[in-house]
Formats: structure tokens, C-alpha cells, sequence
């Protein structure tokens, strides 16, 4: 290739620029406020009206940005200010009325309110940083670093913190040497199979056939999952950039982003992103001046967790139902419309910037030596603080539950971790100390998944989760394959009847060959890994099925026709009536002492009461077997 | 390319053209391994029945024979005790699915299930797992032909005959469990433009399709 | 549902502008029916033949394509469209709770629109806010930590936009 100064000076001017841009927000306080789906969900939009409607009520002078998702999902909404004075500092929980609040304290009064604010950014004698924080010494940012603190929907920040520096560099460099980078980096995968990237791009670059094809696998279907979507939310750029760079690497000039149906405002954002990178001549035609061509185009899934296999995102894309074709022919070789075509996940994507920028030694000295880099999860389910972490490989699952994580919330007791979503498995406490990476956790019987790892409590009934799954995967089946429509339905069926308290003792062993011969006989992933969620609750939590099939009893007190809600005579208040207001079935009423009583027959088992019922009183209770009521009545005499 | 090449099924030394699949190599050598979706011309092989699998040597897991090209020197088993469980495993799916009334079916006699059956010594009536009956409506609209979905093993034979020889009414329908074999809109054939050719009712080697005659014919 | 024949003009008339944005090929086939059903609401089966003459496919081809992702509706939603989030963070904080809740305050079943066509009720797959659940999504508004007692809340705070829009609406008049 002959040298091109060219792309290093466009850029140049175009990171000056940017630079200029970002920093004229500094000039007045500049308050970011988390807006991706999860603040919204939590009441962003609204604070963000607040937070200016005050601003201009004070005829304050400040600038607002909403950004994405910092991961600290559980104090939703955040809301960080960079004012002089103070480090910037990040505040959590924040609603319209405490935001208001601070704003007042803080630009008027010149009071930063430190007792809302969860950390400060930079490091400073008043306020504890993420470092001083056990999640903060676990984590090690390297794709989510910027989520949260830069505008997803201004590509002059993502220019003016570095972004697009490791394009230039790739156009500089040969398509071997951008792939040797990432193979030597040892990138594996993270939508969950954990191949080797750097492998992957050599076949397809190798392979016969053009023009070749690149496709962003965005339908992050687990459910319990979502990195992917906090990726594209805030810091979409760093996903264009590594596409780009992959494009260039394979030779490819067309990619596609297949996010789904239920990321709407993934797809406004990516989409935004696509256009800005194509004005500043990042993306289209003569990139850069460097006369490579790269388009990108978002493709809308339609609501299908199988398209999440390579062969059925495939089909999809090309106009048809997201059925999955027998492999090979590989898409490396024969992928979309026949052409050899690279598929990876959001991460993955995301990880290649960094790995050219820092090189392939950087990449090696986080993690371990089969597996680098680190591992992106999304804790959710009781945990206390629930959101996205990052952290190296080799981290242990008590090191991110109990440490990062914060531990279980309200008290209760672990029970196990879901790890891997519809494909992974649930662990036990006895597991809680292999170390997350690819290798280690199929050996535990789970996977890593693209990432969802959700916690569950004593309250959590195991038989029901695998239940659960089952009864996703039945529905997500293609129905194509034998195994896979029929095996998962059968399969379902027996958790079913065993959840309703129909089970049978030869249950467990019907599973279990079932499991087997769904694994080995299905034609894709999907119905190969569909047995997993059993397996894992048998092998781990036995003892849960047996009880639900030999004594008809839920010991987490969760499988609906295995239990009744009974209240406490000695515990009920009397003159209270929070229960009966709550009931939707009327099936509460008072005896003759006032106490409160279930009329079983009419109640639907709808947890309004128990959750009505005062907690200094806390007198309503699940029994199981529902037989139990009668036993406690008679003997604790209320009638 | 026509590079004839020796390989060895069940311990017969048969001789075939590099590249083909080992199903009907092994159908061609009188070597019987149970199949119902695949066809010998398929441009895209549905492997979806999962019924054809053989065990190979140097291969740690059974493989689908309607996808496994052949190559000089393969050895191939076409029964053991993997496969042997896995096929059982699946004709039982199969058939825990399928209404089971060969008494009164045209196809009696002439049945891929039977045939499965009788050569693989398995049971037609599902011995461990429940009947999932589905009830769907039988198709007699059109003079000729019957259709009963609840007998369909969707192997997609009568598709591709519609499209061949009818007017391409048919197609895969829904997903999953529901997944079934139906025309646009779920409109009986007698309303779908159907051409009355049968080809459907020739191809399907269950019985779902059969050519009926009805009582005015007479 | 029947369709009436101005809704079943309206689905053709939409359709064809739909269409005539795109070229024929296969590609387009499913943006197309996201399109269609953006506008409408739903593909009815007008626009499937339409889609199908459009592309030169066999209508029962996209049908195949229109009832085997979740996303698509044949029949007209309800004016709000209540999804009930179905992750796994969602169920183990009690969304078949709040989906019975739903259920019991609307008077149908998942899956259905209520008479008046005000409200239907659907389950989606995890929307990925599984810090905020159980989570239900009403139109685009993502509600986190949903109690069953909330979900009067929610429905009496719609009636009350309703009543307040209403009366807007009549003083402006």
C-alpha cells in the first residue's frame, strides 16, 4: 500500500474540532444525566425536564447531556455534575424533586449535596472514588469506560476522548497485520461460543467469493441480559469503529447490525451514530480519504430469539424466517446471500479499537493466557447492586456476587447464580469459586453466555426456573428439528406437571435421557444447549424436584399450586385492614375475634395481601403443601 | 468431478462418487437408514428430521448421513448403541406427535413410519412419553386429496412437490410446537388456488397427504 | 377480528406506498412488513398478498415469514399496548403476578385487545431492564418495579389523561 498521510491529517483536523466542541460544555456546569433504557425506566426523562425547568426558573446557566448507562443500575436514575469547586461527582437514586434539589444546593449555594452522591470521578480529599469501592477494585473498564460519561448521540466526544484514532491506524497497516493483531490479542467471541476472532477473520478473509459480508450480531436475546444493549445505547461509535476496522481486515465493504425488535432506542441511537460517522467521512465512501469504502446498515430483528445463531440471522436478513441451516457450509465461507461473511457479537466488535490501540501484550496482560481481556455481565435478579459490570477473566463468581456485586439483597440467603441465559445453568454455592472464563464455567456445568447472570435467593424455586426456561425455549424453538420442537415441549410438559404438584417419581429420569438426546440429536445451538437449565437444577438442587414430586411441596414457597397464603391469628392486628382492601378476590375476611382470614377457595394467590400487610405486623405467610393451612388452623385455632 | 471412491458401510466395501451424501449411497447399496425429510436434489438439505444418523469412525458424536458427503476410506456404522438410543429417542418424539391410526390410514402399508418400525425393531405407539394431540382441522376441500396435519411429520416433501408441479400453495406456517404444513392464511385448499395435481398426496411418506376419493366420485 | 372494508382499504392504500419504496428484492421483504406494520399496526392479510405480488413470492411464503416472528400482529392492536416483560429477572420478581393482575383488570388474557380496542396485552421477550423489575412496557414507556396495586395505579392514571384530554379537547372546541 502506498503511503497515505492523508487519513492522519483528516482525522487531525476532525479530533481538533471535536475537541473544541467538548470542551465548550466545561465552560458552564455540565450535568449528565443516565438516559438510557434503564434510566428511563427508572424516570430520566423526567428528571432531566425537572433538572431543566429549574435550571431556567433560576436563570441558571448549565449545560444538560443525556448519556447512557454508567452500569450502576441500581441507583437509577444517575445524575453526574462537573462544577468548579468539587470533583465532578456522580449522584444516585436521583428523582425529579431530590434532583432539583441538588441543583439548587449545589449552583446556587454553592453545596454539592454529598449525601446523594454515590462517587466522584476523579480522584480528590472530599469524596470516596469508584477505587474505594470494592466493585471499583474488581472492575477494569475497557469497552464500557466511556458508557455513562460520554453524549452517545455526539460523535465529537467519542472523537475528542480518542475514538477513531485505531481506524487511522488500521488504514495504515496491512489486513494480515490487523488480523494478526487480533488473533495474537487472543480475542475470543463474546457472544458466548468464545472462537476465536482473530481465526474467524482469517478464514473469511481467505475464503473464495465477493463480495464478503459483515455482520453485527445485536440480538441479544437471553433474557437477563443486557450489555449489548447498554453498548449501543452509550457508546455506539466504539462498535462502528471496530466493524470498520473489521471490514477492512476481511475485506469486506458491507455490514449489517442486526439488533432486535425490543431495542428501540438501540436503534435510534445506532442509527443517529451510522449518520454523524458518515458526515465527518468515517463511514461510506473513500473512508477517510484512504480510499476504503465501509457502509453499515441497521437491520431490525422481528422478534426471535433463534436468530441469535448465525444460520437463522442469516435467513432472516435475506427475507426469510429465522430458521437455521444445517452447518457447514460455515458464513465465514458461505454466509449471506452465499457470500463469505463474518459474524460477531457487539463486544467483540467493541474489544478491537482497544486491542489495536494498545496492542495485542496490553490485551494478554488482563485475564488469562486461554482467555484475555475481560468479561462484561449483567447482574440482575437479588442482587444488591444490580447492573453491567466489567472485569478481567479469572475473576471468581464470589468475587463479582459478593464483592462487586454487593452481596444478596434484603438479607436473604444465596441460593444460585443463572449464568448463560436459555443455553447456561444455574450454580450452586459450592461453585461460587471458579473463575469466570469461557473454559472454566462449562466445566461447571454452566456457560458464559453472552453475559446474563442472574441471582437467586432462598425464595427462588429451582424446579420453576428450569421450568421457566424450558417453557422460553419451547416457545423460541424454530420448530424445524425433531429434538428440538418436540423434545423441548415434552420436556416442558414434565416440568409442568411437576411444578402443579403432578409429578411423577420416574420424572427425573425421563428428564434427564430427554436432556441427553435433545443435546445430542438437535440440528443448532439452540436446541443443543435447551437441556442445560435442567441438568444443572437436577444435578445442583435434586432434592427440589424430589419434594415437589414426593411431598408435593415447593420448599422455596414459590410454585403457585403448591402453596397457600395463611395468616398468623397471633401476628394479625386485628383493627387493620390493609389486607382486605388489597384483596382483588375478596377472599379475606374477619372472624369473630377481627382476626383476618383466607377464604381459600376464592383466593387467587395473588401476593397483594402479603405485600399489603404492614411489616411490623408481617403476618401473612406462604405454607406448603396447601394442606398445611387446615393443620395450622387447628392448631392455632382460627377459624 | 466424478472421482469414484470406496468406503465402508456396516462393514460392506461399497464404491460412490466423491461429494455424495452417504444416505443414499447407503440407500443405493441396499443399505436401509431410517429417513423422511431429505431428497436426493434438495439445493438446501433440511436435516431436520434427525433420523438418519450413522456413527463414524474418528467422529466422537453421531453424525446425520444426509449431510455426511462421502470420502475414500470413510467407515461408517450405520446402527450401535448411541445411535441406536438417539434414533429411538426421535422416532418416539416423532410418533408421540403423530396421530396413530394406521387401521384406518391409506398409507397402511406403505408408511416411512412403519418402515422405521419394523427395521429398527421400535414400538409405533410411544411407550414413555404422552400423546401431545393437537386437533387440528382435516382438509377434504378439494376432491382428491385429504389433508390431516395431525399426521404430519413436517418433512416438507408436499412443499416442494407444490411448488414443482401445483401452484406453490404450500408453505412452513408458525413456529415451534405449532409449527405446521399450511396454505396462505390458513384457508382451506378448496380457497388457496390449489390445483387439485395431488403431487402432495404422492410425495408424503406418512399418509398426511393421501388421495381421497369422495363418496360423489363414485 | 373482521376488518371492515375501509379498514381493509386503508391496509392495501398504505401498503402499496410501503411497498414503493422498496425494490424487489428478497432482502427487502422483511423491513417492508416492518414498515407496514409501523403504520398500521398490524400486517393484515391484504398486505401479505400485496407484499407477496410485490416480491414475486408465494403469499403463503410470507405468511410463513409474518407468523413465525413475535413482533408481527395480524389482527389491529389495542390503542395502548401493555407488554408484560417475561425476562428471567422479571418472572423471578413475580411478572405472572403481574400479568394475572393485568389480566384480571382488563378482562382478557395475553394475546387479546379489549372490546373497546383501548388496550391489548401482549408478553415480550426481556426489554434488558432487568434492574427495574418486574418491568412493563405500555406503548414505548418503560415502567420498572411494577406491584399489582400499581397497575391500578397506571390504569387509573390513563383514565385520567383520557378525562383531561377530553376535556381539553371539548374547551378547545
Amino acid at each position: 500500500m502506498a503511503e497515505n498521510n492523508q487519513p492522519a491529517a483528516v482525522y487531525a483536523a476532525l479530533k481538533e474540532q471535536a475537541e473544541q466542541n467538548r470542551n465548550r460544555l466545561f465552560e458552564k456546569p455540565l450535568i449528565l444525566i443516565g438516559a438510557a433504557t434503564c434510566g428511563r425506566a427508572a424516570g430520566a426523562l423526567k428528571l432531566t425536564q425537572a433538572v431543566k425547568d429549574e435550571l431556567s426558573r433560576l436563570q441558571l446557566e448549565a449545560n444538560v447531556v443525556e448519556v447512557g448507562c454508567m452500569g450502576h443500575c441500581y441507583a437509577e436514575p444517575v445524575m453526574v455534575i462537573y462544577n468548579e469547586g468539587f470533583p465532578p461527582l456522580a449522584y444516585g437514586n436521583v428523582n425529579d424533586e431530590v434532583g432539583v434539589r441538588i441543583i439548587r444546593d449545589y449552583l446556587v449555594d454553592g453545596d454539592p449535596g454529598f449525601e446523594f452522591a454515590l462517587v466522584a470521578l476523579e480522584p480528590n480529599d472530599f469524596f470516596p472514588t469508584f477505587s474505594d469501592f470494592p466493585r471499583g477494585v474488581h472492575e477494569n473498564k475497557i469497552v464500557l469506560s466511556q458508557c455513562g460519561f460520554i453524549d452517545p448521540q455526539n460523535i465529537d466526544h467519542y472523537l475528542a476522548l480518542g475514538g477513531y484514532s485505531a481506524l487511522v491506524k488500521a488504514l495504515g497497516a496491512e489486513p494480515d497485520a490487523i488480523i494478526a493483531a487480533v488473533k495474537d490479542a487472543g480475542l475470543r467471541g463474546r457472544g458466548g461460543a468464545g472462537f476465536p476472532t482473530g481465526v474467524k477473520w482469517e478464514i473469511c478473509r481467505r475464503a473464495q467469493g465477493s463480495p464478503k459480508y459483515l455482520i453485527c450480531n445485536a440480538d441479544e436475546g437471553d433474557p437477563g441480559a443486557f450489555m449489548d444493549r447498554t453498548i449501543l445505547e452509550s457508546t455506539p461509535h466504539a462498535l462502528l469503529e471496530g466493524m470498520i476496522i473489521a471490514g477492512l481486515a476481511v475485506g469486506a465493504e458491507k455490514g449489517y447490525i442486526y439488533i432486535r425488535a425490543e431495542y428501540p432506542l438501540a436503534v435510534e441511537r445506532i442509527s443517529l451514530a451510522i449518520r454523524q460517522a458518515e458526515e465527518k467521512g468515517l463511514l461510506g465512501a473513500n473512508i477517510l480519504g484512504a480510499g476504503f469504502n465501509f457502509a453499515i446498515e441497521v437491520f431490525q430483528g422481528s422478534g426471535a430469539f433463534v436468530c441469535g445463531e448465525e444460520t437463522a440471522l442469516i435467513a432472516s436478513i435475506e427475507g426469510r424466517a429465522g430458521i437455521p441451516a444445517n452447518k457447514p457450509p460455515f458464513p465465514a465461507d458461505a454466509g449471506l446471500w452465499g457470500k463469505p461473511t463474518i459474524i460477531n457479537n457487539v463486544k467483540t466488535f467493541a474489544y478491537v479499537p482497544h486491542i489495536i490501540n494498545n496492542g495485542a501484550d496490553w490485551f494478554r496482560s488482563i485475564g488469562t493466557g486461554t482467555n484475555p481481556g475481560t468479561a462484561i455481565f449483567a447482574l440482575a435478579g437479588k442482587i444488591e447492586s444490580t447492573g453491567l459490570v466489567e472485569v478481567p477473566m479469572s475473576t471468581t463468581l464470589n468475587e463479582l456476587i459478593f464483592e462487586a456485586g454487593g452481596g444478596i439483597a434484603g438479607g436473604k440467603q444465596f441460593k444460585a447464580v443463572q449464568i448463560g441465559g436459555p443455553s447456561g445453568g444455574c450454580l450452586p454455592e459450592s461453585a461460587l469459586a471458579t473463575p469466570i472464563d469461557f473454559d472454566s464455567l462449562v466445566g461447571a456445568g454452566a456457560m458464559m453466555g453472552s453475559g446474563g447472570m442472574v441471582v437467586l435467593d432462598e425464595d427462588d424455586c429451582m424446579v420453576e426456573i428450569a421450568r421457566y426456561f424450558l417453557d422460553f425455549t419451547r416457545k423460541e424453538s424454530c420448530g424445524k428439528c425433531t429434538f428440538c420442537r418436540l423434545g423441548t415441549k415434552q420436556m416442558l410438559d414434565i416440568l409442568e406437571r411437576i411444578t402443579k404438584g403432578r409429578g411423577e417419581p420416574e420424572d427425573i429420569d425421563l428428564l434427564m435421557e430427554l436432556a441427553a438426546k435433545v443435546k445430542e440429536g438437535s440440528l443448532c445451538n439452540l436446541g443443543k444447549t435447551a437441556p442445560n437449565p435442567v441438568l444443572s437444577t437436577i444435578k445442583h438442587f435434586r432434592g427440589e424436584y424430589e419434594a415437589h414430586i414426593k411431598e408435593k411441596r415447593c420448599p422455596s414457597l414459590m410454585c403457585k399450586d403448591l402453596i397457600a397464603y395463611y395468616i398468623l391469628p397471633d401476628k394479625c392486628e386485628r383493627s387493620c385492614d390493609a389486607c382486605v382492601g388489597s384483596c382483588p378476590a375478596e377472599a379475606i375476611f374477619s372472624n369473630e375475634d377481627r382476626i383476618k382470614v383466607i377464604d381459600q377457595e376464592k383466593c387467587v394467590k395473588c401476593d397483594s395481601c402479603k405485600v399489603a400487610c404492614p411489616p411490623q405486623y408481617a403476618a401473612i405467610t406462604k405454607l406448603s403443601p396447601p394442606s398445611e393451612v387446615a393443620a395450622r388452623e387447628q392448631r392455632e385455632g382460627a377459624k | 468431478m466424478t472421482d469414484r471412491i470406496t468406503l465402508v458401510i456396516d462393514g460392506k466395501t461399497v464404491s460412490a462418487v466423491a461429494g455424495e451424501m452417504l444416505l443414499w449411497v447407503a440407500l443405493d447399496n441396499d443399505i436401509y437408514i431410517p429417513h423422511l425429510c431429505g431428497s436426493r436434489d434438495d439445493q438446501e438439505k433440511p436435516a431436520s428430521c434427525r433420523l438418519c444418523f450413522v456413527e463414524v469412525d474418528g467422529r466422537p458424536l453421531p453424525v446425520t448421513a444426509c449431510t455426511l458427503p462421502v470420502s475414500e476410506g470413510l467407515v461408517v456404522r450405520t446402527g450401535g448403541e448411541r445411535v441406536d438410543a438417539l434414533v429411538a429417542t426421535g422416532f418416539e418424539l416423532l410418533m408421540s406427535n403423530h396421530r396413530l391410526d394406521c387401521k384406518n390410514c391409506p398409507a397402511n402399508g406403505d408408511c416411512a413410519l412403519q418402515q422405521i418400525a419394523k427395521t429398527r425393531k421400535l414400538k409405533l405407539k410411544p411407550k414413555k412419553l404422552p400423546v401431545l394431540e393437537r386437533d387440528l382441522t382435516v382438509d377434504d376441500s378439494v376432491p382428491g386429496i385429504l389433508f390431516d396435519p395431525n399426521k404430519c411429520v413436517l418433512c416438507g416433501h408436499c412443499i416442494k412437490a407444490c411448488l414443482r408441479d401445483g401452484n406453490g400453495i404450500l408453505g412452513f406456517t408458525r413456529r415451534g410446537f405449532e409449527r405446521v404444513i399450511s396454505t396462505f392464511g390458513d384457508l382451506p385448499l378448496a380457497e388457496s388456488e390449489c390445483s387439485g395435481c395431488g403431487s402432495c398426496a404422492a410425495v408424503c411418506p406418512v399418509g398426511a397427504w393421501s388421495a381421497h376419493l369422495h363418496a360423489e366420485a363414485f | 377480528m373482521e376488518l371492515t372494508a375501509e379498514e381493509i382499504r386503508i391496509a392495501a392504500n398504505t401498503t402499496g406506498d410501503v411497498l414503493a419504496g422498496f425494490s424487489d428484492s428478497r432482502g427487502n421483504l422483511i423491513p417492508a412488513l416492518q414498515q407496514v406494520q409501523n403504520k398500521l399496526g398490524y400486517v393484515p392479510r391484504v398486505a401479505m398478498q400485496k407484499a407477496a405480488a410485490h416480491f414475486r413470492i408465494p403469499a403463503v411464503e410470507v405468511y410463513g415469514v409474518i407468523t413465525f416472528y413475535n413482533q408481527f400482529r395480524l389482527t389491529p392492536p389495542g390503542k395502548n399496548q401493555v407488554k408484560i416483560c417475561m425476562g428471567t429477572a422479571c418472572h423471578m420478581r413475580g411478572a405472572n403476578i403481574i400479568q394475572e393482575a393485568w389480566e384480571r383488570r382488563l378482562q382478557i388474557k395475553v394475546g387479546e385487545t379489549t372490546a373497546d380496542r383501548e388496550f391489548s396485552l401482549e408478553r415480550v421477550a426481556c426489554v434488558g431492564c432487568c434492574t427495574m423489575a418486574p418491568v412493563v412496557v405500555i406503548n414505548e414507556e418503560v415502567n420498572g418495579k411494577i406491584t399489582p396495586t400499581r397497575v391500578d395505579g397506571l390504569l387509573f392514571a390513563h383514565e385520567l389523561d383520557k378525562k383531561n384530554a377530553a376535556e381539553a379537547k371539548g374547551g378547545a372546541e
